[in-house]
């Protein structure tokens, strides 16, 4: 019979000296969304499995002048924080659609993120909020910016002896407006088609933008960033039109494979309709902050 | 019998499910049951499409701790079964498909089964494989049978069931049409998705008689295969077959599967009860789902928009083995011949064997995809012809008492009344013609509603034992798979009897007592099991009543007389007690036996259980008990050779509208509105029916948007929930469930079936309605967003 041996270290120093005696043969196991469908299905054989579940100090959302989220904070508790909410709306419409309640309760960011699919829903916001991630292991802490954090399906810059601990996004600048859109077939229970986030961010008048982020889901081995895309709109007055031609340049810069959810050509073409609808939403969005501000 | 009763007490109300087990989760299914030595099997299926079995080495499985038997072909008899017996439940020979049964393995718990199917080692040699229906149909196609059933050599891959249906002369009628149109249509493999996965646990007793605890909606069926498997193993017991709580069947219990067969195997090989239960990846891969078809369809019509003629080819992917999907044809004959009135037609059907996974019954029993083929055709002909699509149908429109093409007798049919409901309540006429990415739709349909003669019996027995506590239990052969029959049996037999829903109990799902039934299926089961009851609750209540009559005036006397020893004041009234000793003047409702001419008088009245109770416990040896039993057969006709003949007492009838919403920048369609009227004679229960509509059309949206069992060279590629799609709660899908009641004659209280019918219309709905919003027509299901973009670009470059 397969078995292993379950872990429940109460703090991160506990799971890494956990970490470090059982080496390869352990598996992190956060909200086990992902760790226990990869079980059953015996793509995964650990030894041991050291859950995060009951860390206190890897499940926080922390809102100072920048905003700290712990690597084991639910999705649920990322959907229920009104911060979040109000203040990165691109994360809320990602948490807030990943799976079903029941899924959400369980699964947590570092999860999602560690777990490196390609279709992770909650990788894109996090890559147009140019999120620091901060991982930890016994010989000290690093910290890495998100876009050098995915190395391919699956795979992370994280070792196998360190814990991620929490993610850093900086407030974004006034006038920002950002946003999230999962193309799904189906309004739950479903894995994206493709994933699209777009922040924006203008100058006084909320034409000219000064920051553009663009991050895709499931066009890549790894979640990707649109540069230049991004760099096309950069200074550029963002409107329909130039919004249509930034997605015509996503889609260029999209690589993106036919697999039995979806054709290549509809998913560029996907990139292409959504990038500008998405940047549409953004645009709006930065424009109603702006008149709530002022 | 059919009348309706103007004074009923509980049939015709939404009573609330009754079986609360099942929210509770106390309810048992066949996971939840563990027997004294019970072993668990698993079943290793072919890693090739099609290949020829070299060797199988199963000697490092046999040493695994913990195993109790490895069965392959080579060390078990070799039983043919299936409909064709073109199966052994262990392939010995080839592998004709990536579910065919290699292997099977009991073990003392379902890890070591598993990890001993790791041990056996199979070793193939692949032949040519064939996975399109037509490309098989070719001569030259690779053989998936060499041999039939009867060990004589095939010459193609058809199977020998030559389906035709002919009236009338389509090709005279073809010249003298003013306007034809041809198309082609194609659908896909679809699965019924139950809640609950396959399952059951095989036992031998200690006369060698076999105890089968089943997911079967055919228990007796079922008994008589097992019963002849167990003869042609050389075995002298006879089978018994218990059905627990079922999760779903939507026609997937309805033929014995073949990991019945091997439970029985390796329960008779180690002697234990052997338990199976599919994982949700087993079910998709080795549950039997619906059949896709290629359908060539022409019809015609006059210069009013009369039809004409319908000619209609079909081409079934039969997969590799034969099950009851075979026989769907004999069901779309009755759309094909009889969807509104057109006097000339013809259809064909052949079923194709390949190498892909095979078929079963699925909900419509082959009247979806034959209506999805109808009803694209009727709008491509009422476009022709320059009709609106709901005024050409109506014009078209079956009527009541008309004898069809196919022999069908319609009875009440209140066909055009759906169409009108659809029209009035989806705004057909401002929303029709918009070409504004919203469009409406609409589609028909027919079905039967009164029991389905497809055996040599359509009938039910039923049993009713009353018990001196004045409780009913009905004893019946029909078995329920979650629509909640229980509820509407207690509500029936309330009313037949003049007790109490809550005084009704329902014993079923044991051969050994339950009475015969043919099978819970063909929307059967509320039409057949009302008409027993209403003969089984007469004799009850008769019965009752005698007792009643010869019982009642010395029981009121005695009260009387005791209430005046009690109470000095009491004064004894002077009654005429004649008219309670004739039967005639009583009645029984609500579990009180009263004057039926004087239901006030409060001196005659008594709760049935006391005179139950006085007469069954008499002291004398003359005591009585009341027990009654009704086996009810239709009067409805088998399909003669040419496929004609009354296959229902009834049928029901209904239409579907939709509008949508299309994205044409993703392909993606949004139904903002879905109007679904049935004709369901009358509503037993209204909110159950409701529930049969709901879930019903959800099931047929999915069939038109987003479910699908994906295959590549035969091998199932998305066996999981999260790749086949069916839709959830979250896609809000807003049906309006219209009820329409014409009052069966036929039919007990009035009633038809509604188990199958609202997942008939819904994809040929949504389709036209796409059609009319984007003028692309997507042919062949399901319409993806994929799909639907690339017609709509196609068109627009076309315009360009
Ligand atoms: C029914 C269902 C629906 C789903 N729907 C969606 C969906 O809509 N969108 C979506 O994106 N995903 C979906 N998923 C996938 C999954 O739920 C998410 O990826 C989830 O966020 C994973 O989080 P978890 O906490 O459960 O991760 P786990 O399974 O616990 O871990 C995932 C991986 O991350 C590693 N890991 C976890 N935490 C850390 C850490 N702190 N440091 C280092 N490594 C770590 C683990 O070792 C493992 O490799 C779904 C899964 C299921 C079962």
């Amino acid at each position: 019979m397969r078995t292993f041996d379950y872990f429940k270290p109460v703090c991160v120093e506990e799971a890494l000296f956990l970490l470090n005696k059982f080496a390869d043969k352990s598996k992190l196991v956060a909200g086990g969304t992902d760790v226990m469908v990869q079980w059953k299905k015996r793509i995964i054989s650990p030894v041991a499995l050291i859950s995060l579940r009951n860390i206190p100090e890897l499940n926080f959302i922390r809102m100072n002048d920048c905003l700290e989220i712990g690597s084991a904070t639910t999705h649920r508790s990322l959907e229920l924080s009104a911060d979040i909410k109000s203040k990165f709306p691109a994360i809320y419409d990602a948490v807030s659609n990943i799976g079903s309640v029941q899924v959400r309760n369980s699964a947590t960011i570092g999860g999602n993120l560690c777990n490196a699919a390609p279709s992770a829903d909650s990788a894109p916001p996090m890559l147009v909020l140019d999120t620091g991630v901060n991982i930890v292991s016994s010989d000290g802490q690093r910290s890495i910016p998100i876009d050098q954090f995915f190395k391919g399906p699956g795979k992370t810059v994280v070792q196998p002896n360190e814990v991620v601990k929490s993610f850093s996004i900086a407030t974004p600048p006034e006038n920002t407006g950002m946003a999230y859109w999962k193309h799904t077939r189906r309004s739950a229970m479903d894995l994206p088609i493709l994933g699209v986030a777009v922040l924006l961010s203008f100058d006084e008048d909320i034409k000219t933008c000064v920051k553009a982020r663009i991050g895709l889901s499931v066009v890549a081995p790894t979640p990707i960033r649109a540069r230049k895309a991004e760099e096309f709109l950069l200074g550029n007055v963002v409107n329909e039109a130039s919004l249509d031609e930034a997605g015509k340049i996503a889609a260029s810069e999209c690589s993106p494979r036919t697999t039995i959810r979806g054709s290549d050509w509809y998913r560029r073409e996907m990139a292409r309709v959504l990038v500008k609808r998405v940047g549409l939403i953004s645009t709006e969005r930065a424009s109603h902050f702006s008149k709530l501000e002022s | 019998m059919g009348e309706r009763l103007m004074d009923e007490l509980f049939v015709g109300k939404s009573f609330a499910r009754m079986d609360k087990d099942k929210v509770i989760g106390r309810a048992n299914f066949i996971n939840d049951i563990t027997l004294p030595r019970m072993l668990h099997a698993k079943i290793l299926y072919s890693a090739r499409p099609h290949a020829r079995i070299k060797s199988i080495d199963t000697s490092k499985a046999e040493k695994l701790m913990g195993v109790r038997a490895v069965l392959t072909g080579f060390n078990v008899p070799e039983v043919k079964v299936g409909f064709l017996g073109d199966q052994t439940p262990l392939k010995k020979d080839k592998v004709r498909q990536f579910r065919d049964e290699v292997a099977a393995v009991a073990a003392i718990d379902e890890d070591t089964a598993e990890e001993a199917l790791d041990l056996i080692k199979v070793e193939y040699e692949d032949l040519p494989a064939v996975y399109d229906p037509i490309e098989a149909m070719k001569p030259d196609a690779p053989l998936v049978h060499e041999f039939d059933a009867r060990g004589k050599p095939r010459r193609n891959n058809l199977l020998p069931l030559p389906w035709k249906l002919e009236a009338g002369d389509v090709r005279k009628a073809r010249e003298s049409s003013k306007y034809v149109v041809k198309d082609r249509f194609s659908t896909q493999w679809v699965h019924q998705t139950c809640m609950g996965t396959s399952g059951g646990i095989a036992e031998f007793d200690v006369n060698g008689n076999l105890i089968f605890r089943s997911v079967t909606n055919v228990p007796f069926g079922g008994k008589d295969r097992l019963d002849m498997f167990l003869k042609n193993l050389g075995l002298k017991g006879r089978s018994r077959v218990l059905t627990p709580y079922v999760g779903g069947s939507f026609g997937s219990k309805l033929d014995t599967d073949i990991y019945e067969f091997i439970l029985v195997l390796l329960a008779w090989k180690t002697g234990c009860p052997v338990k199976i239960v599919f994982s949700r990846k087993e079910e998709f891969l080795a549950s039997p789902p619906r059949q896709p078809v290629i359908a060539t369809v022409e019809q015609g019509c006059d210069s009013n928009g009369r039809l004409t003629f319908r000619n209609i080819d079909m081409i079934l992917d039969n997969g590799a083995y034969t099950s009851w999907g075979a026989t769907t044809p004999s069901v779309m004959m009755i759309p094909v011949s009889s969807l509104y009135r057109v006097p000339n037609v013809k259809f064909q059907a052949t079923c194709v064997y390949t190498n892909n996974i095979y078929a079963q019954a699925m909900r419509g029993y082959g009247n979806p995809q034959a209506t999805f083929v109808i009803e694209q055709s009727m709008d491509q002909l009422a476009e022709a012809s320059g009709i609106d699509a709901i005024e050409f149908r109506k014009i078209n429109a079956n009527v009541p008492y008309e004898k069809t093409p196919m022999d069908l007798k319609i009875t009440t049919c209140p066909m055009s009344e759906c169409l009108e409901i659809v029209e009035k309540r989806l705004n057909w006429s401002e929303k029709r013609n918009q070409k504004t990415s919203r469009g409406v739709g609409v589609a028909s349909f027919l079905h039967v509603g009164g029991g389905a003669r497809v055996y040599l019996s359509d009938a039910q027995g039923i049993i009713m034992k009353v018990d001196d506590e004045g409780k009913v239990t009905v004893i019946t052969g029909g078995t329920d798979q979650g629509q909640g029959s229980e509820t509407i049996i207690k509500q029936m037999v309330a009313e037949a009897t003049g007790f109490r829903p809550e005084d009704v109990s329902i014993f079923q799902g044991d051969t050994e007592v339950c009475p015969w039934d043919v099978g819970t299926h063909a929307s059967r089961h509320a039409f057949i099991t009302g008409h027993a009851v209403l003969l089984a609750g007469a004799d009850v209540k008769r019965k009752v009543l005698d007792l009643a009559a010869r019982w009642m005036p010395e029981m009121i006397r005695f009260d009387l007389s005791k209430r005046a020893r009690k109470d000095p004041n009491f004064q004894v009234p002077l009654l005429d007690f004649s008219p309670l000793m004739d039967t005639n003047n009583l009645e029984l409702r609500n579990a009180e036996v009263f004057l039926k001419d004087d239901p006030e008088n409060k001196h005659f009245r008594l709760p049935v259980a006391k005179i139950l109770r006085r007469a069954h416990l008499v002291g004398t040896g003359k005591g009585e008990m009341v027990v009654a039993e009704a086996f009810y057969d239709p009067p409805n006709e088998m399909l003669n050779r040419e496929g004609k003949g009354n296959l229902s007492c009834c049928y029901t009838f209904g239409a579907h509208g939709v509008e949508v919403e299309v994205d044409e920048e993703t392909g993606l369609v949004t139904i903002l509105n879905y109007v679904a009227a049935h004709d369901v004679g009358r509503a037993i229960n209204p909110m159950l029916v409701k529930g049969q509509i709901y879930g019903a059309t959800v099931m047929g949206c999915g069939y038109a948007l987003t479910e699908e069992i994906q295959t590549n060279h035969g091998r199932v590629m998305n066996p999981n929930l999260l790749d086949y799609k069916i839709l959830t709660a979250k896609d809000k899908i807003p049906i309006d469930p219209v009820i329409v009641e014409p009052i069966e004659p036929s039919g007990p209280f009035g009633a038809k079936g509604i188990g199958e019918p609202a997942c008939v219309p819904s994809a040929p709905a949504i389709v036209n309605a796409i059609y009319d919003a984007v003028g692309v027509r997507i042919k062949d299901l399901p319409v993806t967003p994929e799909k639907l973009l690339k017609a709509i670009k196609e068109k627009k470059a076309k315009e360009q």
